[in-house]
C-alpha cells in the first residue's frame, strides 16, 4: 500500500492518491495523483494561473511593462513579489535606462463595477496607450487577463493585435484568468505558448556564432543565471537567448536561431523548447546546474554537444578546486540531518540527491505544488525508500509530516516558513531563497552555508514545547460527517482525475 | 518625461476588498475565513500577509476552477464548508466573496441555507457570508463590511454592560493593545472589534498552529448591542457603528485614528464622555510625557517636509501629527477615492496653515511625481515607498501594510499618547541618521561634497 491516508486527511479521503511512500517493489506508475484540480477547503498552497504567467514567466524580463486587466487586487499582489534581478544590458549593446525595471513597476486597470457591467476593453485599451506614453523605454508591453476579465470576454487578443499596429509597438496579451486549470502549471504553460506565438521567429539577433544557446527556464532568481553564464562564457558559449531570467523581449523573438536550447526549469517551460523544436528544429535538453555533481555533468554534456569538452574540464576543476573544500566542511556538519523539501515542483527532484550524496544528509520528505507525472517520476527516481512524496499539501498536512518526519530543515515558501518555526524547525526559501544564488558551484556551497547556519543557529535550543504531541483527530478533526447532498460530487472528482498533463484550453 | 496619466492605476497604494476581510477576521476568536473564489485570492492574501506578520496565516478557499465558473460554485462553497468544517472545527467561517464569485452573481446566502439545512442534525459553526467585490473600492471597505457583517449576525439585545466598543481598523497588533491599555487605564471595560493583539503576537508555540484561541469572541461580538457607545477609530470603518446606533440606541462616534496629541485628545475624550470617565493621573503623565519628547524634538523636525501615504485614516491622523511636530505634510496619498479623506487634510491644512497635495484615489506613481515636483525629506508609508525614497534618496519611515522588508511589523507602535512618543523617537533618529553628522549636527545637502560628487554625474539624467 503505496499510498497514505495521513491522520489529518481522514475527513478528505481522496487527497490519499496524492500521498505517496516510495517502495521500491512498487510499479513505475506509482506516484501521487497529481495536476488535478485543488481540493475546496483543503488549505491548499497553490497560486493561480495569472500568478503563473506574470509571476513566473514574464516578470523577469527587463524592459517590457505589464498592464494587469484586472480589479486592484491582482495587480496589488502581482507586484513586487519575487526575486529576479535583471541587469541594463541589452542585445544590441545599450542600456535599459531604469534599474531592474521588470520589479519596479506595474500596471493595472483597476476594473469598477461599471467595467465589469459594460465590459472593461476601452479602459484596457487607454491604459495600455498610457503604459506607452508613460514608458516609452519599455520595448514592448505585455498584458493579462484575469478572473473578471475572463468572466466578462473582453477580447484582449483583439485589443492586442490592434493596439500593435497603432503604437508600433509590440503589444502582447496573455490570457490566463486565475481561475483556468488546476494550478499555477497553467499559467506557465500559457505563457510559453504566448510567447512562442506571438514573438518567436519575428526577429533576427544582432550576430549569431556556432555556439549560440537558449537558456530557457532560468528566472535568475537572485541572480543564479548569472552563475550559469559565466561557466558558459567562459566555455565560449554563447546564451543568445535566456527565458526568461534577465532577459529583453527581443531575445525571444531570436530563440529559433539558436542551435540548442538547454532547459534547465523543466516543469514551467519545456513546452517552449518543444514548440521551437519542432518548428524550427532546434533540439534541446535537460539541464541541472544544482549542486557540484549535476552541474559537472551538465556542462561536459554541452560541452561535448560543441565539441568544447576542454573547456567545460576547466570550468569544472577550476570551481571544484574553489568549492571543494569549503564543501567538506559543511558535509561534515550537516551529515545525517533530515531534510524536507517542499518546492514549487522540479526543485524537489534536483536538490534531493546532491544533498544526500554531496552533503550526506537525508531526504524524509518531498512535495510540490504543481508537478505533473514526469516531474513525480523523477522524484520518486532520485529518493529512497520510505520517503513520502506528496502532490499539493497542506499546511495541516505540512504539519503532520514534521511531526512524523522529524526533519530538521525544511526548503519552502514564506507561507510555509513561519509554520515550520512554530514547530521548531528552520526553513529555508527555496522559491526565492535566503543568501543565493544557490545554482552552480558557488551556489551550492551558499545553499550549504545557509542550511548550516540555519540549522546550527542557538535559538533552536531555547525553544521550549510541551512533550505531548498533539493528536490527530483527537484536537483537530472531529467526528462530523457532513453531508454536500444532491450534488455531483463524484462525477466532479472522476473528472479531476482525467485531466490530461498539462492541457490547454 | 511623464505625462499626467488619467486612465490606469500604476503601483497601486490600495489592495481589494477580501483583503480588508481577511485582516479584520484575524482578530476574531477561532475563526477561519474562507474566500470564494479561484485559489490564488487566498494565496496571495496568505502571502502578503505572512510575509508582514512572519506568522502562519491560515485562509481556506473554495478553489474554483473553469467548470465551476460556467455551473456555478455551489459544489465547491459546499465542499469547503464540509471540509474547513471537519478539519479545523472553527466557531466561525466567514465566507467572502471575490470578483469572480460576484462576477457570475452568486447566491452565496441561498448555498450556505442548503448547506444548513443538509446538515441539519449536526453542531455547525456559525456561517456568516460577507459580499466584497474586489471591484468596488478598496480594502478598506472590506474590513468595514466585514465588521458590520460579524455585528448583523451576531450582536444581541440584552442587558446593559457599561462597555464600549472599539472597532479598530486595520492597525497593528502593538497599536490594539496600546487602544486596550488606555482604556484599561480608564478603567474603561470594552469589546475590541477586533482584537489582533494577541494572535499576531504570541510567544512561540505549538499550539500558534491552531485557529487563534484569542481574539475577539463570539459572546463579546454578540455583547456590542449592549455597549454604551462604538468608537470607530477609522472613518471609513464605521458602518458596524451606525448599525449598532440605528438598530440598538448604540451611540456610535466615528474617529478620529488617536495619532498625535490632538487626535489621542479627541479619542479620550469620547471615551471619557461615553463611560462618564475621569482621566487618570497615568494617562495626563503620558500625554506630558509626548508633549516632552516632541520639544525635544522639534529642532530635527522643524520644517522638514514628509510625504505620507497608506490607509486614508492613518494619513490624515499622520498628517495631523506631524504638523504638530512642525514638520509640513507636502505630499499625502491614500488608494481609497475618499470625500471624507479630502474634507479631513482641507480642514487639517486650513488649521496648520499647509498645503500639501492630496491623492485620493492616487497610487505610488502619481505621489513619486508630486514629490519630484514639491519635496520631501522623509517617507511615512509601507515597504512599496523603499524604491521610491532611494531614488529620491530620502528615509523612508514604514508604517502600515504591507512591510515585508523589515522585521517586527506587529510591533510597530504609533497610536495614543505612548505610541506618539515612539514615534517620535523613531522618527527624529531617522532623520538624525540621513541628515546630521555623528556630532549631531546638520549635514548641509547642497554644500556637502556628496551630493556636488553625485550631482556631477547625475547631470545629463532626466
Amino acid at each position: 500500500m503505496p499510498y497514505k491516508l495521513l491522520e489529518v486527511d481522514k475527513e478528505i479521503p481522496e487527497r490519499k492518491n496524492h500521498v505517496y511512500v516510495k517502495h521500491c517493489s512498487d510499479p513505475e506508475d506509482h506516484i501521487p495523483n497529481c495536476n488535478t484540480k485543488t481540493i475546496p477547503g483543503s488549505m491548499s498552497e497553490r497560486g493561480c494561473a495569472f500568478a503563473g504567467v506574470k509571476g513566473v514567466i514574464t516578470g523577469a524580463i527587463k524592459d517590457v511593462i505589464h498592464v494587469v486587466h484586472s480589479p486592484i487586487g491582482c495587480t496589488s499582489y502581482g507586484y513586487g513579489t519575487k526575486r529576479y534581478p535583471t541587469s541594463p544590458d541589452l542585445p544590441n549593446g545599450e542600456k535599459f535606462p531604469i534599474e531592474n525595471f521588470n520589479l519596479k513597476y506595474i500596471l493595472g486597470t483597476d476594473l469598477q463595477e461599471s467595467d465589469v457591467v459594460f465590459g472593461g476593453i476601452k479602459k484596457l485599451r487607454q491604459s495600455i496607450i498610457e503604459a506607452h506614453k508613460e514608458f516609452p523605454e519599455a520595448n514592448a508591453i505585455y498584458t493579462y487577463s484575469t478572473c473578471t476579465v475572463g468572466l466578462i470576454g473582453d477580447d484582449m487578443d483583439a485589443i492586442a493585435k490592434e493596439l500593435t499596429e497603432e503604437l508600433g509597438k509590440k503589444v502582447v496579451a496573455f490570457n490566463a484568468p486565475g481561475f483556468c486549470g488546476p494550478s499555477q502549471s497553467k499559467g506557465h504553460h500559457v505563457g510559453n505558448l504566448t510567447l512562442f506565438e506571438n514573438l518567436v521567429g519575428t526577429k533576427e539577433p544582432p550576430s549569431t556564432t556556432p555556439y549560440d544557446v537558449n537558456l530557457i527556464g532560468e528566472y535568475n532568481i537572485d541572480g543564479d543565471l548569472w552563475v550559469i553564464k559565466e561557466y558558459l562564457d567562459e566555455m565560449g558559449i554563447n546564451l543568445l537567448s535566456k527565458f526568461t531570467g534577465d532577459c529583453s523581449h527581443d531575445e525571444i523573438c531570436w530563440m529559433h536561431r539558436a542551435k540548442l536550447s538547454l532547459v534547465r526549469c523543466q516543469r514551467s517551460a519545456t513546452y517552449i523548447a518543444d514548440l521551437i523544436e519542432e518548428k524550427y528544429g532546434v533540439p534541446y535538453i535537460k539541464v541541472d546546474f544544482f549542486s557540484t555533481k549535476y552541474c559537472s555533468e551538465n556542462l561536459r554534456t554541452i560541452g561535448k554537444y560543441f565539441g568544447l569538452e576542454k573547456e567545460a574540464e576547466k570550468v569544472i576543476e577550476e570551481r571544484m578546486a574553489k568549492v571543494g573544500p569549503e564543501l567538506e566542511f559543511y558535509k561534515d556538519k550537516l551529515q545525517g540531518k533530515r531534510v524536507f523539501i517542499f518546492s514549487g515542483g522540479p526543485k524537489s527532484y534536483h536538490l534531493s540527491k546532491p544533498l544526500e550524496e554531496e552533503l550526506g544528509m537525508e531526504t524524509v520528505a518531498v512535495a510540490s505544488q504543481f508537478e505533473h507525472k514526469d516531474g513525480y517520476k523523477k522524484m520518486k527516481d532520485r529518493v529512497n525508500d520510505g520517503t513520502i512524496i506528496l502532490d499539493d499539501p497542506n499546511s495541516l498536512e505540512f504539519e503532520e509530516i514534521i511531526e512524523e518526519y522529524k526533519p530538521d530543515l525544511i526548503l519552502a515558501g514564506v507561507k510555509e516558513k513561519y509554520l515550520a518555526h512554530k514547530l521548531g524547525v528552520p526553513c529555508i526559501l527555496i522559491h526565492s531563497y535566503e543568501n543565493g544564488p544557490y545554482m552552480g558551484f558557488e551556489g551550492f556551497v551558499n545553499l550549504a552555508k545557509d542550511m548550516y547556519s540555519y540549522i546550527y543557529n542557538p535559538v533552536w535550543r531555547m525553544l521550549e514545547f510541551e512533550d505531548e504531541p498533539t493528536e490527530y483527530g483527537v484536537e483537530k478533526g472531529l467526528d462530523k460527517q457532513l453531508n454536500c447532498d444532491g450534488l455531483k460530487e463524484d462525477l466532479e472528482s472522476k473528472d479531476q482525475n482525467k485531466q490530461p498533463d498539462g492541457e490547454v484550453a | 518625461m511623464h505625462q499626467n496619466k488619467k486612465f490606469s492605476v500604476i503601483n497601486p497604494s490600495k489592495m481589494c476588498q477580501p483583503m480588508g476581510a481577511v485582516q479584520a477576521l484575524l482578530g476574531v476568536n477561532d475563526t477561519m475565513p474562507l474566500i470564494h473564489g479561484s485559489q490564488g485570492c487566498g494565496t496571495y492574501m496568505r502571502f502578503q500577509l505572512t510575509r508582514h506578520f512572519r506568522e502562519p496565516i491560515e485562509v481556506a478557499s473554495t478553489s474554483m476552477s473553469e467548470k465551476t465558473v460556467i455551473y456555478g460554485g455551489e459544489f465547491n462553497l459546499m465542499k469547503a464548508l464540509k471540509n474547513v468544517t471537519e478539519k479545523q472545527s472553527p466557531s466561525i467561517i466567514a465566507v467572502t466573496s471575490s470578483c469572480l464569485t460576484e462576477t457570475i452573481g452568486e447566491d452565496m446566502e441561498g448555498i450556505i441555507e442548503k448547506f444548513k439545512e443538509a446538515n441539519l442534525d449536526q453542531d455547525l459553526p456559525i456561517i456568516i457570508p460577507i459580499s466584497t467585490p474586489s471591484y468596488v473600492e478598496s480594502h478598506v471597505e472590506g474590513y468595514n463590511r466585514t465588521i458590520k457583517a460579524l455585528v448583523e449576525h451576531l450582536a444581541v439585545k440584552s442587558v446593559g454592560n457599561e462597555k464600549i466598543n472599539i472597532i479598530t481598523g486595520n492597525i497593528s497588533p502593538a497599536d490594539v493593545r496600546e487602544v486596550k491599555n488606555i482604556l484599561s487605564d480608564l478603567n474603561c471595560e470594552n469589546i475590541i472589534l477586533t482584537d489582533t493583539s494577541k494572535n499576531l503576537d504570541a510567544p512561540l508555540s505549538e499550539s500558534a498552529l491552531d485557529l487563534y484561541k484569542d481574539g475577539t469572541t463570539i459572546e463579546e461580538i454578540e455583547d456590542t448591542a449592549n455597549s454604551l457607545g462604538t468608537i470607530a477609530l477609522s472613518k471609513h470603518m464605521d458602518s458596524a457603528a451606525i448599525y449598532l446606533e440605528k438598530q440598538f440606541g448604540v451611540k456610535s462616534i466615528s474617529g478620529p485614528l488617536p495619532l498625535g496629541i490632538e487626535n489621542t485628545d479627541k479619542f479620550i475624550g469620547s471615551v471619557c464622555k461615553l463611560g462618564e470617565l475621569e482621566v487618570p493621573e497615568t494617562i495626563k503623565r503620558d500625554r506630558g510625557r509626548l508633549i516632552d519628547a516632541m520639544v525635544d524634538a522639534h529642532s530635527y523636525n522643524y520644517h522638514r517636509k514628509v510625504a505620507i501615504f497608506g490607509d486614508p485614516d492613518f494619513v490624515s491622523g499622520m498628517t495631523r501629527f506631524t504638523c504638530e511636530m512642525g514638520m509640513i505634510p507636502s505630499v499625502v496619498c491614500t488608494g481609497t477615492k475618499s470625500k471624507r479623506f479630502i474634507e479631513d487634510i482641507q480642514i487639517i491644512s486650513d488649521e496648520k496653515k499647509v498645503s500639501p497635495v492630496i491623492l485620493a484615489g492616487g497610487d505610488l506613481y502619481d505621489m513619486h511625481r508630486e514629490i519630484k515636483e514639491v519635496g520631501a525629506d522623509i517617507l511615512v508609508g509601507n515597504s512599496y515607498g523603499a524604491s521610491m525614497a532611494k531614488e529620491e534618496d530620502i528615509p523612508l519611515f514604514r508604517v502600515g501594510f504591507p512591510i515585508f522588508d523589515r522585521l517586527g511589523a506587529q510591533r510597530i507602535f504609533t497610536l495614543g499618547y505612548k505610541g506618539g512618543i515612539n514615534f517620535v523617537d523613531q522618527l527624529t533618529n531617522t532623520m538624525l541618521d540621513y541628515y546630521y553628522d555623528e556630532a549631531g549636527y546638520e549635514v548641509s545637502g547642497d554644500e556637502s561634497e556628496e551630493t556636488i560628487f553625485e550631482g556631477y554625474f547625475a547631470g545629463e539624467e532626466v
